[in-house]
């Protein structure tokens, strides 16, 4: 049964037409409507018109194309995949409200076409569909870092586009490896060791890690999301890394190193969010961090871990989705998300705080908030497993997430314990408590109802998960450890929050160690290669054009000084033993 | 025009501080009904929670402004160090 419409395939191409609808109404229509065309495939997938979906880890194929030796399974249904697929059109949705009044029609085009190659990678089969689909995926946030139109974002444009390729370039050397090896394509689970014969494996999951912005491999993220435009950052929080995280699922569960990886991720991003003045620039590093559970879900590759990975995956794209967008409502409204800027605009824009709360609430996994019911359930697996260090570092980055999403950026843009906003972010607002766009709260607002309606009935999640969930998330001891660990953050947060207010920086991250050796690569061939070329060239330049003066005109040289005998005799014995070196050579 | 709100500090901190209050009692009280059901076994320290996230959250801030020392750098610090490259 051949007959499935391949619901990426229909938003891409589907975005691609947006330029050319002349009427604006129709437009904004047509572009709501694309994402909601995928939910109704993915509806009626699920309701089995396309065939049943078989249980987890089972799948169904469609599409089965002969390639070179190969067959390419280009749509691959599971109920991971469905899942996935599931909320990157629920949050494509969100985020088309959101970006509705964007003027740029190829922002459009270039977010549809990124989600599009999402979907298409989380329904690959095999290898090849997965590389075709992740290359498209990271040539799409080129362009939508490329449309802020700064010489700043420029650059990020670039440094995201080559930390991509890298990436790329290391999935496809490891699956050439890995084929030439197995004879196999297909995208499923892999051989994982430290010897020379996993070097094909070793490599995929380099370039995995790379793509999920794992420690140390992290700073890309938290340098190019922060430089997009506002509405092109809330796509990119979304698809690039939670597409990492399931591909890692399929192929490397289990794997002890990302555990520990993922641990330490999750608190290490949040010593640099301490430090950070810019709020998306915080709300990437919280991107980082969880991340880190998933990753460490991923290792631990036992039941509870692999659905807490992918019940975190999803709440993770609901709520940071509306993180971003509350900073960037900032940003639209007074031109600056940076701390030492903002401050008392709760007065103004109070509904985009609240909405903005909501997300911060359920990202700290709050009672009630659907933080809560997924990354509660990482941990639970960690303690399942009786590692107390993966336990702790997971614990202690719960109480971090807490005080930067919950307190720190809250308090730093919308209060600071000021009433009003400095004079000059004054001056750009009305005098009304709804200067945020409304279409933007809109889209905040549907995604902060789904996270506290996934929050309070989590069962609906539950069923998704690939495997069957016995985990009860509302026991008193869960709840009760949970909050009494937020107040007294809280506590802490109050007494030091003088040393977290706005201040003029920049952090650096361990991109330090790849971009100062490329600069001074950079700077190298600018400065002294660039001149001992250019002295290359203009010696050549000379002599050339000194023999050419010669031999045209030799009377002037015929005279016989010293240099014109030598260079005469010189000449002669270098044609001589050019002469004598190609009679041996014959 | 002052219609406009501030928002609702008196309210948040009397909450604020019931809450808190509440949890310490509920803590030493629920620990000695053996409600609680942990994993291991430094969780049963009484309000190990409270002090957990009282410190965690300290300590992270502490130990990040100690890393910024070194780690905060000039707002071009990239832009600067490429000189006249870019």
């Amino acid at each position: 049964m051949n007959s499935w419409i391949h619901p990426g395939l229909v938003i891409s191409i589907g975005g691609l037409l947006i330029p050319f609808i002349p009427w604006k109404k129709v437009k904004q229509a047509y572009f709501l409507l694309l994402p909601l065309a995928g939910l109704a495939i993915l509806v009626a997938t699920s309701a089995g018109v396309f065939g049943t979906i078989p249980a987890w880890p089972d799948s169904l194929y469609k599409y089965n194309v002969p390639f070179l030796q190969y067959t390419l399974d280009i749509v691959r249904i599971n109920k991971l995949s469905m899942l996935f697929a599931y909320v990157y059109v629920v949050a494509a949705f969100c985020m088309n409200i959101y970006a509705l009044r964007v003027k740029n029609d190829w922002e459009h085009v270039v977010a549809m076409i990124y989600v599009g190659s999402a979907l298409g990678a989380v329904f690959s089969g095999d290898f090849f569909t997965l590389f075709f689909c992740l290359e498209i995926m990271s040539l799409a946030p080129f362009f939508l870092l490329l449309f802020r139109g700064t010489k700043k974002s420029a650059g990020a444009a670039v440094r995201y586009v080559l930390w991509h390729h890298f990436s790329g370039v290391c999935i496809l050397a490891g699956v050439l490896l890995h084929s030439q090896q197995t004879g196999s394509i297909e995208f499923t689970t892999m051989p994982w060791g430290w010897g020379g014969e996993y070097l094909g494996s070793n490599l995929i999951l380099l370039g995995f890690v790379i793509n999920a912005a794992t420690t140390p491999f992290h700073s890309w993220l938290s340098d190019t999301y922060s430089e997009a435009t506002p509405s092109g950052s809330i796509y990119m929080t979304a698809y690039t890394t939670k597409t990492a995280i399931f591909c890692l699922i399929m192929t490397f569960s289990g794997v002890p190193l990302l555990m520990w990886m993922g641990a330490i991720q999750s608190v290490f991003a949040l010593f640099l969010a301490v430090l950070e003045n810019d709020g998306r620039r915080l709300c990437s590093y919280h991107i980082i961090s969880q991340i880190g559970y998933m990753v460490a879900g991923v290792g631990m590759g036992t039941d509870m871990g692999i659905n807490g990975a992918a019940s975190h995956a999803l709440c993770h794209i609901i709520y940071n989705a509306l993180l971003y967008m509350g900073a960037g409502c900032a940003l639209v409204v007074v031109g600056t998300a940076k701390f030492n800027e903002t401050g008392g605009l709760y007065k103004y824009m109070p509904i985009s705080f609240w909405l903005y709360m909501i997300g911060g609430f359920s990202i700290s996994g709050f009672p009630l908030f659907n933080g809560f019911i997924s990354k509660a359930m990482t941990i639970e697996a960690a303690e399942l497993i009786h590692n107390r260090g993966v336990y702790l570092l997971l614990e202690g980055a719960t109480v971090g997430t807490f005080l930067h999403t919950g307190l720190k950026l809250p308090w730093n843009i919308w209060l600071q314990g000021r009433d009003e906003p400095r004079p000059e972010i004054r001056a750009k607002l009305k005098d009304s408590a709804l200067n945020t766009p409304v279409h933007m709260l809109v889209g905040m607002g549907v995604l902060a109802f789904l996270c506290i309606f996934l929050g309070v009935y989590p069962w609906i999640l539950y069923d998704m998960l690939p495997y069957p969930v016995e985990y009860v998330p509302f026991t008193v001891t869960r709840i009760f450890s949970i909050t009494q660990m937020f107040i007294f953050a809280f506590l802490g947060f109050w007494f030091l929050r003088k040393l977290l207010g706005g201040h003029l920086g920049y952090v650096i991250d361990t991109d330090w160690l790849v971009r100062m050796p490329g600069m001074k690569l950079i700077q190298f061939c600018n400065g002294s290669l660039l001149k001992f070329g250019s002295f290359l060239d203009r010696s050549v330049v000379k002599s050339s054009a000194f023999a050419v003066s010669t031999l045209r005109n030799p009377s002037i040289e015929m005279r016989l000084t010293p240099t014109a005998v030598g260079l005469g005799v010189f000449v002669t014995l270098i044609l001589f033993v050019i002469f004598l070196l190609a009679r041996i050579g014959v | 025009m002052n219609k406009l709100r501030v928002y609702p500090k008196k309210l948040f901190w009397r909450l604020y501080f019931i809450v808190l209050v509440v949890s310490l009692i509920l803590d030493f009280l629920w620990l000695y009904l053996h409600v609680f059901h942990y994993h291991f076994s430094f969780q049963y320290i009484p309000q190990f929670f409270a002090i957990f996230g009282l410190l965690g959250c300290m300590l992270l801030i502490l130990i990040a402004k100690a890393m910024g020392i070194i780690l905060v750098v000039d707002e071009d610090y990239y832009q600067k160090k490429s000189g006249k490259s870019n």
